[in-house]
């Protein structure tokens, strides 16, 4: 028998080994997996909402505009004049010009179910709105500028408000709680990931310790170090694994549970419809980090505990 | 084949368990090691599978310094040796099969060859009919009957038995008494350590007694002296 062949067969040895400590192992493995899978749900948990988070945000800074309002007295062919300058700012993305009766049409269509505010225009009688350009920048940061610029220009004495200071007050708010939830998940995350793996650690520790009598002879019948603690390390794998399928499942039910809330928010539609797009991708992150926590704790435990 | 030069082993506490041992054991010999408890049997024949090392000396294993081994390859030398033990030293978890079967797996030996292997041996010693049993459901003899086909399956050169009656009734004693004797007519080289002066007067081979880390008696036919 060749060596390669002998290598595959002491893996599939070990493997089977490692597989019936898992199982053997009983409430101590079902302890195991749940610690692990708690420090993974709380991680991709975060990672989650950092996404849908950061996508909200996208979302809105790509929706930044500011508008800037003329008075009523300032002709038409005035403004178009205006954003025609404008455009030929490099900072500035696009400039869409807003008539006073598109304003209205826009207002009346938004508050069609509210009687008072319709009532409220029929008194008036005349329109109230103002025109407008709405600019957007191609970068947000560039809004501040062209705010304090706009009020210097020439024409200033035509503009009758811009309302860039309200939309800048919300952008920030949101910067701030995206960031916070970022900052505590991780925490979080760094947290659960070191007690699951402390946990697991200990796990495997006492599967060593109620095999402890048996390495000796193990290694006096002829065992390499290697072959006796493969099985270890496929305990972690398996730990590992279970926890990543687990975790997994219960991912998707807060996805689900969590769709409607996201409804809108995210390119895919909502948050199940991004989980189930990234399937795999997410699958394969939990079972690589499932993986990684069961065989590193393993790791930890064969070098402190089986000295053979 | 054997062979001790010199061979002194002192454990933490300045105590001697073994005091300037020369020995040599050729193959195919019946070797009894006698002496009190804390004489020296056991350190002795752990220099034997490699599980201590001399402070001073050199054991020689056909004429390999086993100091020398590498512990990565110590495994490797292992598998010439078979051992046995008063505690018997089974795997728990695993039936009579998968023990004796577990020398073999180890050892990268083909499933095929574990098969055949396996209950060749287990009829040898008498226990192929309780081949699916757990060490817990055997008695003493019928678990040191096991380790016994646990430590031949390899075919070693040498079987090392420290005090393998120690927990057996008399009838399963003499049991494994002529379990080694087949064993050793059929070639291979047995160090006996035993407290159990019946057996080394009725085997009537080679004896070597120990006293304080000293040999005081190496007796080809010799008796229990001491």
């Amino acid at each position: 028998m060749d060596i390669k062949n002998e290598r595959l067969l002491k893996l599939s040895r070990t493997f089977k080994e490692g597989f019936h400590n898992f199982r053997r192992n009983g409430l101590l493995s079902v302890a195991t997996v749940s610690v692990l899978g708690v420090s993974l749900y709380v991680m991709s948990a975060t990672i989650l909402i950092g996404v849908v988070a950061n996508s909200v945000l996208g979302n809105i800074r790509d929706n930044i505009e500011i508008s800037v309002y003329f008075n009523p007295t300032v002709p038409e062919e005035r403004i178009l004049e205006i954003k025609g300058k404008l455009e030929g700012y490099r900072e500035i993305k696009s400039v869409g010009y807003v008539s006073k009766e598109q304003a209205l049409d826009e207002f009346k269509k938004l508050s069609a179910d509210d009687s008072a505010i319709t009532q409220a225009l029929e008194e008036v009688g005349e329109n109230p709105l103002l025109s407008s350009l709405s600019v957007k920048a191609h970068d947000p940061a560039q809004y501040e500028l062209i705010s304090s610029s706009l009020r210097d220009s020439s024409y200033a004495s035509d503009i009758s408000r811009i309302n860039y200071d309200r939309n800048k007050e919300r952008i920030e708010r949101l910067s701030t709680i995206v960031g916070l939830i970022e900052q505590v998940g991780l925490t979080l995350g760094i947290v659960f990931v070191v007690i699951g793996v402390l946990i697991t650690f200990n796990a495997i520790r006492l599967t060593m310790y109620a095999h402890k009598g048996e390495f000796e002879v193990m290694r006096l019948v002829g065992a390499s170090n290697l072959y006796i603690r493969m099985p270890f390390v496929f305990e972690g794998i398996f730990y590992g694994t279970v926890s990543a399928v687990v975790v997994f499942l219960m991912l998707l039910g807060t996805a689900r549970f969590a769709a409607p809330l996201t409804q809108g928010a995210l390119a895919e539609g909502n948050m199940f419809d991004f989980y189930l797009n990234n399937f795999f991708l997410i699958l394969g992150a939990l079972l690589f980090s499932g993986i990684l926590l069961g065989v590193v704790s393993s790791f930890i435990a064969i070098k402190r505990y089986l000295k053979v | 084949m054997i062979r001790f030069e010199n061979v002194t082993k002192t454990y933490p506490g300045e105590y001697v368990a073994l005091d300037h041992v020369e020995l040599l054991i050729e193959r195919g010999e019946f070797v009894s090691i006698v002496g009190h408890s804390g004489a020296g049997k056991s350190t002795l024949l752990k220099m034997i599978y490699a599980e201590e090392h001399p402070t001073e000396g050199v054991v020689y294993f056909n004429d390999r310094d086993l100091a020398s081994i590498k512990r990565r390859l110590l495994p490797f030398y292992r598998r010439n040796i078979g051992t046995v033990f008063q505690d018997f030293k089974l795997l728990p978890q695993k039936t009579v099969f998968e023990n004796v079967a577990y020398a073999l797996e180890v050892a990268g030996e083909s499933n095929a060859e574990i098969m055949e292997r396996v209950p060749e041996i287990l009829e040898i010693v008498g226990m192929l009919s309780k081949a699916d049993s757990y060490p817990r459901q055997l008695s003493g003899g019928e678990q040191q009957k096991v380790c016994m086909a646990r430590a031949l399956v390899h075919n070693p050169l040498v079987i090392v038995a420290d005090e393998p009656t120690g927990n057996l009734d008399p009838v399963s004693t003499w049991e494994i008494v002529q379990l080694l004797l087949k064993i050793n007519s059929l070639g291979t080289t047995i160090l006996l350590a035993t407290h159990n002066k019946g057996i080394v007067d009725k085997l009537n081979r080679r004896v070597i007694a120990l006293e304080r880390g000293k040999i005081v008696h190496d007796q080809q036919k010799g008796k229990y002296i001491i």
